[in-house]
């Protein structure tokens, strides 16, 4: 695949992610670590004894998996996957049967010794319109992969 | 016969920040990221370590408590990890700290795979009172 060269400016938005959450999607993420047993994210009467609530819940950890997907998408893996952090609070919970969207705007760049650190900051929202998450990402942009006008 | 649970209860003021637990080994399987990928329905999605939580499953073998909420995780990517090989995890407390009136825990990992690559850094802020966000969150 050949090297995309690409500018990145403040506002730039970044293309969205929209992920549909269910229970055996969420029995997945938790199963691939061998947590087979109940939690609260798994299992109805763990989450009304931990967490009070009436229903499973996501891993905080599913929502920062999504996020930097949308980043490694922008970035690319070559970049992303090598240099990226994302860092992300969680606000409200994300339930099976959720639809949520995850947004972000570059917010500025700085100069590190071989390229540029791209900043995104980052929303998540549920169908309702209620923010999930938000935080920042970032990833160290090699020169190779920046137009000459911006070295 | 039933295993002894020889965890200790979890002293919040006690907890020294920099306590550093006992390294963590495990083999990444190419079934378990199968699994991971169907799960988070992203066929590249290249760290599957996140799903396994390694920051806090040191402190969680070490202690017990009410159970926790997790409120902020950073992630550092560095080298996607290769199915079957060992990963080795080092995980420390970070940092604590007290935010209207609720406990928090920072739990900070680094995994090394065993050609002795980095893969990744981890960093989670967990809530110590669990109950209190069910409230907010309404059921």
């Amino acid at each position: 695949m050949g090297r995309i060269i690409r500018d990145y400016a403040e506002g730039d938005e970044i293309t969205t992610l929209v992920k549909e959450l269910t229970q055996e999607a969420i029995n997945l993420f938790e199963g691939s670590a061998g947590n087979t047993g109940p939690s609260q994210f798994t299992d109805v009467h763990a989450a009304k004894e931990v967490l009070g609530t009436e229903g499973t819940v996501a891993s905080g950890r599913m929502s920062l998996t999504f996020a930097i997907e949308m980043l490694r998408r922008h970035f690319g893996p070559e970049v992303f996957n090598h240099t990226g952090i994302v860092d992300l609070r969680f606000l409200r919970p994300v339930r099976p049967g959720d639809t949520i969207t995850f947004t972000g705007k570059v917010t500025g760049t700085s100069k590190e010794a071989n390229g540029s650190r791209v900043s995104v900051a980052i929303e998540v929202k549920n169908q309702k319109g209620d923010t999930t998450g938000v935080g920042q990402g970032s990833a160290i942009v090699p020169n190779a992969f920046l137009p000459p006008e911006d070295l | 016969m039933a295993e002894v649970d020889d965890r200790i209860e979890l002293d919040w003021d006690a907890l020294e920040v920099g306590e550093t637990f006992e390294k963590f080994e495990y083999l990444l399987t190419q079934e378990m990221i199968d699994t991971y990928r169907k799960g988070v329905m992203d066929p590249e999605a290249s760290f599957p370590t996140i799903a396994h939580k390694v920051d806090v499953r040191q402190y969680n073998d070490r202690y017990t408590d009410a159970g926790s909420v997790n409120a902020r995780c950073a992630f550092h990517c560095y080298n996607p990890p290769t199915p079957g090989k060992r990963l080795t995890v080092t995980a420390w407390i970070a940092d604590k700290y007290l935010r209207r009136g609720k406990n928090y825990i920072v739990t900070e990992a680094v995994s090394v795979d065993e050609d002795g690559r980095l893969i990744d850094r981890v960093i989670t802020h967990e809530l110590k009172q669990p109950s209190e966000v069910g409230k907010k969150w309404g059921g």
